[in-house]
């Protein structure tokens, strides 16, 4: 198959996943008990009132009819307002959506940045203290909630040593990074674990390969054979599994904009749900959907560069 | 003239004693951590209170409500007049009054602003409050005249009330939509209002900036312009511990909502002020007295011997200590003893779990029962006073099954009158008891909260009261409402808790009120 024929077929794949996302959250919503109207009304609301307002925000019409118009609002990327805050979804998802991508973004790199060298020296000192301290660490980090690392981290390095600030967003690119970092790390520390543990199995394995023991015995630098032979055989695995993480990581973007008082799309969605706020939940999910759809894309490319032998 | 001399001079002791109060300080920005941000702010279209609490800071009222809530003072009117029949109020306007912008603020805008917040039609979920409005007018350039249907009690502190916050009607229609409503949202973006700060940026979810309005009437005691604040920046902080510990590293310099099981730690440091604000604000537990349940068992809760022996069994003093580590104190009615004509004679239903074994006994329920009470998942409040209350029921036999539901399912089920018993909590949002008790004790509006009990003496009560303008009397009827409500017990009674606020020592007179209302107007920061 050409790359072409490779490339249609997989957006073909994401364009029916979208659809199906469509349909399932359209769904979901609407069968979970609760009402939008309900919750923006309040405890005083009276039943007069109840109605009134879920004639004037179309919820008296049938399923189908609201359906329609959520499938006419989606082809035209056109989410509609928020229930709640009566803005357009549109602006409030374009608000949000750079700093969860940036924290995000930060949080892979500094997982990778952590576990790749720890990887590396746990693999060729394999079971010598080093490498026994480092898959204690990795265990650890793996089974704690990520709140509790949060939290921990805040009060640690945040108020106690006041190397960072105690949450929040800072005022252009290089303070974001600042005011980012320690909510980026508390998302990294569980996925570098996962990788951590991912690459060292790899790297010994690949390690113990034949053809890196005669990569050595051709007399190649060590370094060149590390780099050139081992890393890029052991990756491949590992670049899938942080691909497949990426959902996870905006999963975990929820908990950690709630702990830092981080403005992303992460909290947006959690006060979206519990609000009952349809048109903001269906247009974010739908976005996100895209999102992590050509993420996957992107990973399965970058597979095939790294490995001749996928996509053949 | 004895007296008046007397009085002077201890006024002149007094300022002897203790000197010219400390200037306030003037400029710069206070940090304020909320717990949620604000919805939508017109304030005639919204219900939430991250929204009314902070309404009075952009729309200013014609009247005030006093600091204890129990009178009104002058605002936007200077003056106003009320006729012998209680039927016509006459306002005299300041002069010179203006927007934020600069633009004029008009006898017509009082008049707009105020149809459109009674109007039926687009007048929200408070427009009952001003419902016995017939018609306004207004007289030359400064005097508004209200025509009411019928002698109403309540109108002053009602028109103290967010809702009734004067809007421009110039500014509001020239936002762009075609129908008022849709003006309203385009407006209540960047809104401009008359009060003593202007919303100047607002990114939903992080932060709102609100900055002093420099057009505002009020002027300070020196007879400078209020507000002492340029600005006031919210920030929103949904984690409690973050909020605190925002705080301790000086980088907000108030937080609301601080969980009362921390209120002593921060109390003892040195660097805050831990503040409880009295709150007009009950908890209680919502009971459905309906005589079968809508899933069609039978609901031993309909018996009112039954109501009545549950509350004897929970002991308040005890659900204090748990849920408010002793800030709170036992309910002498359903409203909070802020409320004017609130009466109480000491804590209701005091524990006593003879009588309430006494009281089962005699509706034949010796043998005890079960009772299902929803809770809102994930609140700690709800699980540490329901598990207390497992306890103290099993005394008398009675089985509690606590049900953990999130809040828009709780919330659905509620209205559905699909419930046994549910934790609740009530916030007054006006000075006066029509609007607790239309919503808790008379029947008509929502089935008394949705528990189904209902004394015809009571609706005919509150009927009469609406109309009462002798405080006096007005007074008797509310507490035979009270205490009726008290015997019939449709709900557990439980506690009053104040706002916990926690801030630095240079945050000055902050205050916010009973009815929950952030009021900035004084607030200044000490050098």
């Amino acid at each position: 198959m050409t790359l072409l024929a490779i490339l249609a077929r997989r957006l073909l794949h994401i364009a029916a996943t979208v659809v199906l996302v469509a349909l399932l959250i359209f769904a979901l919503m609407h069968f979970l008990p609760g009402d939008p109207v309900l919750m923006l009304l309040g405890e005083r609301a009276t039943d007069a009132s109840i109605a009134q307002m879920r004639h004037a925000m179309g919820f008296d019409r049938t399923v189908l009819e609201q359906f329609w118009e959520f499938l006419l609002h989606m082809t035209t990327l056109q989410f509609g307002d928020s229930i709640t805050m009566r803005v357009p979804v549109v602006s409030l998802i374009r608000d949000r959506l750079p700093v969860t991508l940036m924290l995000t973004g930060m949080a892979m790199m500094l997982a990778l940045l952590i576990a790749v060298p720890l990887a590396f020296v746990a693999a060729l000192r394999q079971g010598g203290i080093a490498d026994a301290v480092i898959r204690v660490i990795s265990q650890v980090s793996l089974s704690m909630p990520v709140f509790y690392i949060g939290l921990i981290l805040l009060i640690t390095l945040a108020a106690g040593l006041r190397w960072f600030p105690v949450g929040g967003i800072g005022n252009g690119f290089l303070e974001d990074i600042y005011y980012l970092f320690l909510p980026a790390l508390t998302l990294a520390l569980s996925l570098s674990a996962i990788l951590l543990r991912n690459l060292r199995e790899s790297l010994i394995e690949v390690l113990h390969a034949e053809y890196v023991s005669f990569a050595t015995a051709k007399g190649l630098m060590r370094r060149t054979v590390l780099g050139r032979h081992v890393l890029r055989n052991a990756w491949i695995s590992t670049i899938t599994l942080l691909g497949l993480h990426i959902g996870s990581l905006v999963g975990g973007a929820v908990i950690t904009e709630t702990v830092f008082a981080v403005p992303g799309v992460g909290r947006l969605m959690i006060d979206s749900i519990f609000s009952r706020d349809y048109a903001v939940v269906q247009g974010l999910t739908m976005v996100l959907a895209v999102m992590v759809s050509v993420v996957f894309l992107a990973v399965d490319a970058l597979q095939a560069m790294l490995d001749p032998r996928v996509g053949a | 003239m004895k007296r008046l001399a007397a009085g002077l001079l201890s006024a002149i002791l007094a300022f002897a004693l203790t000197g010219p109060a400390p200037a306030a300080n003037r400029g710069g920005t206070l940090v304020f951590a909320r717990a949620i941000d604000s919805q939508f702010l017109d304030p005639v279209h919204t219900a939430q209170n991250a929204d009314i609490w902070i309404s009075l800071n952009l729309y200013d009222t014609l009247l005030l409500a006093s600091a204890d809530g129990k009178s009104t003072e002058p605002g936007l009117a200077a003056a106003f007049k009320v006729s012998e029949d209680g039927k016509t109020l006459t306002f005299t306007m300041r002069p010179g009054l203006k927007f934020a912008d600069g633009s004029p603020l008009l006898v017509s805008d009082v008049k707009w602003s105020l149809d459109r917040a009674r109007s039926k039609e687009e007048g929200g979920e408070f427009a009952f409050l001003l419902a016995s409005i017939a018609s306004i007018d207004t007289e030359g350039s400064d005097t508004v005249v209200l025509h009411m249907k019928h002698p109403d009690p309540t109108i002053l502190q009602a028109l103290a009330t967010f809702n009734a916050g004067i809007m421009s009607e110039k500014l509001l229609t020239a936002a762009p939509g075609a129908t008022l409503q849709e003006k309203s949202k385009a407006f209540a973006e960047h809104p401009i209002g008359s009060g003593p700060f202007v919303l100047t940026s607002w990114q939903r979810n992080a932060e709102m900036v609100m900055s002093r309005n420099p057009y505002y009437w009020k002027p300070a005691a020196d007879g400078k312009p209020l507000p002492y604040l340029d600005t006031v920046k919210f920030v929103i902080i949904p984690d409690d511990a973050t909020r605190i510990l925002k705080l301790k590293a000086g980088e907000i310099d108030v937080a609301e909502f601080v969980p009362y099981s921390r209120v002593t730690e921060l109390k003892g440091d040195p660097k805050l002020n831990m503040v409880l604000f009295p709150a007009a604000q009950v908890n209680y537990f919502a009971l459905n007295t309906r005589p079968t349940l809508k899933d069609g068992t039978k609901n031993p809760l309909n018996d009112v011997r039954v109501r009545q022996a549950l509350n004897y069994a929970t002991d308040k003093d005890a659900l204090i200590q748990v849920v408010s580590y002793g800030t709170g104190t036992p309910q002498q009615s359903f409203m909070p003893m802020s409320t004017p004509l609130s009466y109480g004679e000491g804590p209701l239903y005091p524990y006593d779990i003879a009588k309430a074994k006494k009281l089962l006994a005699d509706a034949g329920l010796a043998g005890g029962f079960e009772v299902t009470c929803m809770a809102l998942a994930g609140s700690a409040d709800d699980t540490a006073k329901l598990s207390a209350m497992q306890q103290m029921w099993a005394q008398i036999g009675v089985k509690l099954k606590i049900e953990q539901l999130e809040a828009a399912t709780r919330l659905a089920r509620y209205n559905a009158t699909d419930f046994q018993m549910r934790t609740s909590l009530w916030t007054n949002d006006i000075n006066d008891p029509n609007e607790i008790t239309s919503i808790l004790a008379y029947y008509p509006t929502r089935q008394s909260a949705r528990t189904g009990w209902q004394d015809k003496r009571v609706d005919e009560l509150f009927d009469m009261s609406q109309e009462e303008l002798d405080p006096a009397k007005r007074a008797t009827q509310y507490k035979e409402i009270q205490q009726l409500y008290a015997a019939g017990a449709p709900i557990i009674f439980s506690m009053e808790v104040p706002y916990p606020v926690a801030m630095l020592k240079k945050v000055k007179d902050f205050v916010q009120i009973p009815l929950g209302n952030n009021i900035f107007i004084d607030t200044y920061i000490d050098k």
